[in-house]
Order: C-alpha cells, then structure tokens, then sequence
C-alpha cells in the first residue's frame, strides 16, 4: 500500500499531465465544430459496430419468440387467404349458377398452429403428438400440414394434446392429386424408409411423369386442395396388376418437424352441431 | 524572489499577448505559423517542478486559444511540450553549469540552445496539428505544417536570445 502511494506521489506530474491534456481534448471536441464532428461521427461508427455485434448475438435468443410469432402470422394470413377465396369463389358462383350447384358445398377452412411435442419414426404405425387440443378447438379429423406440406391428420384429441396420425403410418390413407394431371389416387405408406410413402389406385390411363407433383385433392374436407405433398420419384405396377403404385419423396421431413398448422373445416362443427341437435329431439 | 515572479509574469503576458494578437494571425503560406509564447516555456529555470511547467504551459496555450478561438489546440500541444521539456533539456545538461540555470545560448551554448528549442517546438507543432487535422489521412500537411511552423518560431526564438539580457 505503501510503495503504491509513494509510486502515485512521486509520478505525480503524470496525473497531472493526463488531467490537463483530458482537460484541453474536452475543451477541443466540445469548442470546435470541426473536431467535435469529426470525433461524434466516429463515435457513433463505433458505437453503431458495437450495437450491430450485440444485436446479432442478442437476435439469437429472441429466435424462439420469433418463430412463434411468424408461425402465429403465418396462420392469419393461411386464414385470410382462405376468406380471399371464399370470397372469390362467391363471385365466380354468381357468374355462373351452373357450377353453383355443383360446388354447392361451401366449405370454409380455418387454420390453427401447434407443436410436436413427441414424434415416433421406428415403427409401423407412428404417431406425433402436439401440444394443441379440445380446449384450442382442435377437432379429431383435422388435416395436418407444415410450412414444406402436409404431416397428417388429428385422430384423437384430449384437453390440451392431441395425436395425430401422420403419413407415416399404415392406416393413413390421404387423397392426392398429380397437379399435372389432376389424376386422382390415394398415398399409404407401408413401413420402411420415412422419405418415401406410395401413391395407390392410380388409373392405368393416368398420365403423369417421373417428378411430378403431388398435391392435396381437396375432395376428402380435410384438406384444402393444393397443399404439396411429394414428388413422384418412380413407378411400378400394383400386385393385381389393375394400377400403378407411384413411389413419392415426401416434402416434409418428419424427423425435423416442430411447428405445426392445423386446418379444419368449421363447416363440420355447423354441421355436427345440426346433427346433436336433432339426437336430443 | 518578487523581482523574479514579478519578471516572469510580466514576460508570461507580454508573450501571450503578442501570441494572441498578432502571431497567431499569421499563417504564412497557410501551413507555417509562429508560437512565440513557447518562448517563456524554453526560458523556464532548468528545475522547475515539472506540475508547475505544466500548469504553465496549460494556462498559456488556453488563453492564446482563448484569442484565437481554439479552445483546447494550444493546451493541448503546449501541455504536451512542457511534459517532454525537462527530458529534453537533461540531455544538454553537462557539470560545469549551475545547478538551477536557465536555458540559454549563454548556458548551454547556441548549438545545444537551438537543438533544444526545435526539438521542443518541433513536439508542439506536431501535436498542435495533429489535432488541428484530428486525422492521420493527411500525413503530407501535418509534416509540411510541423516543420515550416518549427521553423519560423525557432527563427523567433533565435532573434529572441539575441536580444535577451540574461542569457
């Protein structure tokens, strides 16, 4: 301590040295326009370089609450596009009555987000549960899709979860469509690779190509039409020999999946809702 | 002891203020310009405190960037020379001189004089520019303005010892 204040007082002219010069740049950057400009505009160069640095590190923990909210604002805008075609599909019912009367079922879709909260790959029948159920009006029967394609549908629902059973699994049965075609068939998978599901029931007469698209039918009100599914990636022939059997690469990858959108059709709630209505007369 | 503060603060204002009103004014050929009250810093008694050669040198530079509307420049530059003065100066120190003389052609010869001063000028100068540009992208105009402004002082500075009584 001692050596230390004897080593402060016998360098004291250093300290004042340091004052007076700290003293005159003070005086030098607040009194002289030039200097000042010169010296706050590095300032902020630095100052700007230290807050980009910080707010990329910092942007990393906020990634969680960002995908959260992209998810959430993904789901309004699948909403409002629906609203947008519903809308559309009203004006062009009123252009011609004819086609009204074939699309007579009105079918409006209503979308939710959910995430996996357990997910199986290993075995035949898998199934993926999420953390959205009665309570977040998820209904069993709704289509499941993320943002590469479609995951599967809810089969059983309690207050907070539900599961569901994705392509991935043998009792899955979806209704597809070549987009190049309009070819109708269904996809079933039958264990094995989870790139890879099957396209069954496809007419002999169906005209389509290696790389094709498949997407949702739209038939099933489950799922909305168009939502991509996989590419066709070869072909064979069916065991009784009636068919084809299309081997498709799935879009989604389901050892990677994490949030989820979920479609349902309110018009089923409408109409269930008639239905109990009429049990308790 | 009077006599000498007395001497010592007349000499202070009479070089700040010539600094102030006239020298400071001159800029000749835009780069060189004299700093003759640098002179009352050379001519300070060769064991000064160096606290008080500080305080010297802040309040001298301050008054001439008072005048001349720079505030801090002249401290800054001059506070930086009289904190490397004595350093200087204990290389023209030799034995046979008296222990608290005065810097002068008389004590320490013209050639040790003037090496002394330039090399004391030459350190203002370049820290009085340096801040003046506050950039090191023009290295060209401060080695220019350093040492024509070195040399137009120390002609002062020489014409000063020649004139002077005490040297």
């Amino acid at each position: 301590m001692q050596t230390i204040l004897n080593f402060l007082i016998k360098h004291n002219h250093w300290f004042l040295f340091l004052l007076l010069e700290g003293i005159s740049f003070v005086l030098i950057v607040s009194f002289n326009s030039y200097q000042s400009a010169v010296m706050f505009t590095s300032a902020n160069g630095v100052a700007g370089n230290i807050y980009s640095a910080i707010e990329n590190i910092d942007s990393y923990f906020g990634l969680k609450g960002e995908n959260e909210a992209l998810v959430e604002q993904n789901r309004e805008l699948l909403d409002e596009l629906e609203a947008t075609r519903q809308q559309l599909r009203q004006y062009t019912d009123s252009a011609s009555i004819a086609q009204n009367l074939h699309t007579s079922n009105d079918i409006r879709f209503s979308y939710y987000t959910a995430r996996v909260v357990n997910n199986s790959l290993n075995k035949v029948n898998n199934y993926i549960t999420i953390d959205k159920g009665k309570n977040d009006s998820i209904r069993p029967e709704m289509g499941v899709f993320n943002d590469k394609g479609i995951v599967g549908i809810v089969y059983q629902t309690s207050g907070n979860f539900s599961v569901v059973i994705p392509l991935l699994n043998s009792k899955s049965k979806i209704s597809c469509r070549i987009k190049s075609s309009n070819s109708f068939c269904s996809l079933q998978w039958d264990g094995g690779d989870t790139r890879y599901s099957f396209l069954v029931d496809l007419p002999r007469y169906a005209v389509f190509e290696k790389g094709d698209t498949v997407v949702t039918s739209g038939y099933s009100s489950i799922f909305p039409a168009d939502i991509p599914v996989g590419l066709i990636e070869s072909l064979e022939d069916s065991e009784d020999g009636l068919f084809y059997r299309a081997k498709v690469s799935l879009f989604v990858d389901f050892s990677t999946i994490d949030h989820l959108y979920i479609v349902g059709n309110s018009n089923t709630e409408e109409q269930k809702l008639l239905e109990e209505s009429i049990e308790e007369k | 002891m009077t006599g000498i503060t007395f001497f010592r603060i007349r000499n202070f204002a009479l070089l700040v203020l010539i600094q102030a009103l006239i020298f400071s004014h001159i800029h000749l050929f835009g780069y060189a310009t004299a700093s003759v009250y640098l002179i009352f810093i050379l001519k300070l008694p060769r064991h000064t405190k160096v606290n008080e050669l500080l305080l010297w040198c802040f309040l001298s530079g301050l008054i001439v960037d008072i005048f001349s509307n720079t505030p801090g420049l002249n401290a800054a530059a001059a506070t930086a020379m009289g904190f490397a003065r004595n350093f200087i100066l204990s290389a023209f120190t030799h034995k046979g001189l008296a222990e608290d003389f005065i810097p002068g052609a008389k004590s320490i010869k013209w050639g040790g004089y003037i090496v002394y001063s330039s090399l004391c000028i030459a350190l203002f100068s370049f820290v009085l520019f340096l801040l003046e540009l506050f950039t090191i992208n023009y290295p060209g105009t401060l080695l220019i303005s350093t040492l024509s402004s070195t040399l137009l002082t120390m002609l002062f500075v020489v014409v000063a010892e020649c004139f002077s009584r005490n040297r």
